[in-house]
């Protein structure tokens, strides 16, 4: 009996042995083929915001075509008047015979337009290696070689260069400018605005990580509290003074109220440790008794984050910043108004779909009692959480865009392009909401009840607050989905083509409800026939993943900051 | 009279219900039910003023349910229902349109594991007070500090009061929605099994408390240790599937119980 048991076991541990491994190799397997189709995705993405510049290949001649051509032609000049070359010197690198011949052209393009020279290629090699010709003039490499010759340019700036010279070949489609604090215009901080920050900084600092050295000049400071709160008023009422109100100064200012606040808690917290007859050597114990500590610093580092937004001023990114030129200028257009289009349809779809979405969920989970009435709705929710973003198109294409009937008639804008994707974003909202308000354990109800609370005061106090990490990250996900989101708006009629910033309100008050958004950008960029948009579509791609990024960041971080507080 | 279940007599509920002094809240002939199973079958008790009032009784026995009627939580589980009267002196606190919110502020209860809200140790005592008044600051540092020293948390937390109350050990947890309960000032605490998920250590600090405690307020604590109920209770009521077997005198119930089952159970021989 006993040696049966052991073979049993023998038996079956090597068939869990076996079962394990192959489950543990399998699923290796599936993540390591995962993440190549990861990293292929974003190499793909990646590679065509690189400018390639002028590359082909000229075909080989033969008996019917004696002499093959290449067409080509810069649209600006690199050479200026006096005959010396802008910027770097445009070459082509010419290659045939499986790379063992290679010559250099370097091409000199002049302001006079219509002069133009054909370059010969035959077996003794290029016929000259500079030619010289006028901008927007197209002239020929001709080629009696049997053989096919790669071209590809190596330096100077691309055919569609602007009169800069920018881009030239393998240069990012995106440039960024970095000026710290000062710029070419001087100073983009008011000094006030920038101690603001610094005092902040400083204070956020002494709060994390406090030490006995810098807890000394805040001893100095018991009973002063009323003092520390006028000044802290002062200075920001100062800093509003001089910045005028500005996104930047405002920040400012609320950034000396905070620091002030942060002080008066710390030194409060300081005499309470001393209250309890411990001394401030036991810097550790501070932590315990500074009230709403996590939540200060929380705000302290959201605003100092945001703070960082505003050096844009400095930071020039004109890929950002930059209108569409035209159509013969793809390297120095932007995508500005598909990114303001972005960030009001966002906006507008946050605004109406959050508090709608939280709100019902809240009746479904807390109020409604369990019926068919709720169960219906319940599965109508959830199935529209899975309609085909297209319907939801249509749906704003009736609802909002049309006029008469139920349409509401803003017409093809912002408005109407918003109200839709909040529509598209509810479902999934609630359904987030949802499943957060349910994962509130009872006990905590019942502690809230147990006390004496109302329904309301139970549902406010204590089951919100905890649903809301999961209700947050829900409904920023929500947002990150509806960003990407292009189908809808190609029927609600988001434009192909804007050229000034686009005005959210267009809808209701008239002007131009012309507007787009980043992903139909991206669509009609790459159904361009010239290569230069497809580099543009690109890094117009890249833009988006890193917006979608931000934002999914913006929800870790909070989902963090609420769940430290629940948890810890 | 008696039903045989299961091999076993169970007697109906008894209706020996005599104790000395005042009676502050009053069961009177107790049917529950979730959905179509019935929980509780005629159970009267008298719970007597400035006394603690113990209730013993094997798992799923209805100790749980017919504490969690007194303070009407069971309103919450959608499938209870009830008929019967449980009254506080000239309250009826089973009637249709009775003031759940003022029934629950003077009949506090503490649940069998600590659940203190996920707010600072100072909230935690202060919600409850906030809820009721509207306290100046220092009249609220007062309540919340006189609680806690009730409570026998004080001096542990006195130099924290604005960490959170979750980050606390769990007999101080306990301590803590003890003193959340008492800062609202009931006159009845319910404790339901308060020390099952604690140590002996802390369930030592918690009976003393209650011992404490009932010097100022009724106190009723279902357990399922009997020498916790022996140690602390000046009544016992022993149930079995749902019915008021024996209420007595605690030191009646362990010394010389009426009823064979009762014997049984405290003296370990039960099924």
């Amino acid at each position: 009996m006993k040696k049966d048991v052991d073979l049993l076991k023998k038996k079956s541990r090597s068939q869990r042995d076996i079962v394990e491994k192959a489950g543990s190799a399998g699923l290796a397997l599936s993540g390591l083929v995962g993440l190549f189709f990861l990293v292929i995705l974003v190499w793909q993405i990646a590679i065509p915001t690189v400018i390639a510049g002028e590359t082909g290949t000229i075909e080989p001649a033969s008996e019917f075509i004696p002499e093959s051509d290449y067409v080509l032609h810069w649209d600006y000049p690199n050479i200026d008047d006096q005959g010396n070359v802008k910027a770097d010197p445009i070459i082509l690198e010419l290659s045939w015979d499986d790379g063992q011949t290679v010559e250099e052209l370097e091409i000199k393009v002049v302001s006079q337009r219509g002069l133009t020279e054909d370059v010969y290629i035959d077996e003794n090699g290029i016929s000259t290696s500079e030619v010289e010709v006028g901008r927007k003039t197209k002239f020929y490499l001709k080629s009696s070689l049997t053989e096919q010759i790669e071209v590809k340019q190596i330096s100077g700036p691309v055919p569609a260069a602007d009169e800069t010279g920018a881009p030239t070949v393998s240069s990012f489609v995106v440039s960024i400018d970095v000026d710290v604090l000062v710029s070419e215009d001087g100073i983009v901080f008011q000094p006030i605005e920038l101690a603001g920050y610094a005092v902040l900084l400083v204070t956020m600092i002494i709060v994390t990580k406090p030490s006995e050295k810098s807890l000394a000049p805040l001893q100095k400071l018991y009973g002063k509290d009323k003092h520390v709160r006028i000044g802290s008023i002062v200075l920001a009422i100062i800093t509003l003074a001089l910045g005028g109100i500005t996104v930047s100064s405002t920040l400012a200012a609320i950034g000396w109220l905070l620091a002030g606040i942060m002080v008066n808690r710390t030194t409060e917290g300081m005499q309470r440790l001393e209250q309890q007859g411990r001394t401030l050597k036991e810097v550790d114990r501070l932590k315990h008794s500074i009230s709403n500590r996590d939540g200060l610093l929380m705000w302290a580092r959201m605003l100092l984050f945001a703070s960082t937004l505003f050096i844009p001023l400095a930071i020039d990114i004109p890929f950002l910043t930059e209108r569409y030129q035209d159509i013969f200028q793809p390297y120095s257009s932007g995508i500005r108004s598909a990114f303001f289009g972005t960030i009001w349809v966002m906006t507008i779809a946050m605004v109406v779909s959050i508090p709608v979405s939280i709100g019902a969920a809240i009746y479904l989970e807390e109020y409604a009692a369990p019926s068919r009435t709720t169960k219906l709705i319940q599965a109508l929710v959830t199935n529209l959480a899975g309609v085909p973003s297209i319907v939801f198109g249509m749906f704003g294409l009736a609802i909002f865009v049309k006029q008469g009937g139920i349409g509401l008639g803003l017409g093809p804008s912002i408005l109407a392009a918003g109200l839709t994707m909040g529509v598209m974003a509810m479902p999934i909202i609630v359904l987030a909401s949802q499943e957060a308000l349910r994962s509130v354990p009872t006990s905590l109800r019942e502690s809230a009840y147990g006390v004496g609370c109302t329904q309301w005061q139970v549902t406010k106090d204590h089951v919100l607050p905890s649903a809301m990490p999961g209700i947050m990250t829900g409904s920023i996900l929500a947002m990150s989905r509806i960003m990407g989101e292009a189908a809808p708006l190609v029927v609600v009629g988001a434009a192909a083509l804007v050229l000034f910033d686009p005005e959210p309100l267009a809808g209701i008050f008239g002007g131009n409800v012309n507007f787009t958004v980043i992903p139909i950008q991206i669509y009609f960029w790459t159904s361009e026939p010239e290569h230069a948009w497809h580099s543009m579509a690109a890094a117009a791609s890249i833009s988006l993943i890193l917006l979608l990024v931000a934002m999914n960041s913006i929800a870790i971080i909070l989902r963090q900051h609420f769940r430290k507080r629940l948890n810890s | 009279m008696s039903e045989e279940i299961g091999g076993e007599i169970v007697p109906d509920s008894t209706r020996d219900l005599d104790i000395d002094g005042e009676v502050d809240l009053m069961i009177e002939d107790l049917d529950l039910w979730y959905a179509n199973k019935q929980a509780l079958y005629g159970v009267s008790l008298p719970i007597a003023k400035n006394s603690v009032t113990a209730l013993i009784g094997p798992s799923g026995c209805g100790k749980s349910t017919l504490l969690r009627t007194i303070n009407r939580m069971n309103d919450l589980i959608p499938i209870c229902h009830y008929e019967g009267k449980i009254s506080k002196g000239e309250v009826e606190i089973t009637a249709k349109d009775a003031d759940l919110v003022e029934i629950r502020r003077n009949i506090g209860m503490v649940f069998q594991r600590p659940n203190p809200f996920p707010k600072s140790i100072y909230d935690n005592v202060a919600y409850g007070v906030r809820l009721h008044h509207q306290p100046t600051r220092e009249e609220l540092d007062n309540i919340v500090e006189k609680s806690l020293s009730r409570a026998a948390i004080w001096s542990e937390v006195a130099d924290r009061l604005h960490d959170l109350g979750t980050s606390l050990s769990g007999g101080q947890q306990q301590r803590l929605c003890i003193a959340r309960t008492i800062a609202i000032e009931p006159d009845v605490i319910l404790m339901d099994e308060p020390c099952s998920a604690l140590d002996p250590i802390a369930t030592a600090a918690i009976e003393e408390l209650i011992l404490e405690l009932k010097k100022d307020f009724t106190v009723v604590i279902v357990t399922h240790s009997m020498s916790q109920a022996a140690r602390v209770s000046d009544y016992t009521g022993f149930m079995y599937l749902g019915r008021m077997v024996e209420f007595n005198k605690t030191e009646k119930i362990f010394s010389d119980p009426d009823q064979e089952l009762t014997k049984r159970y405290i003296t370990g021989r039960f099924g």
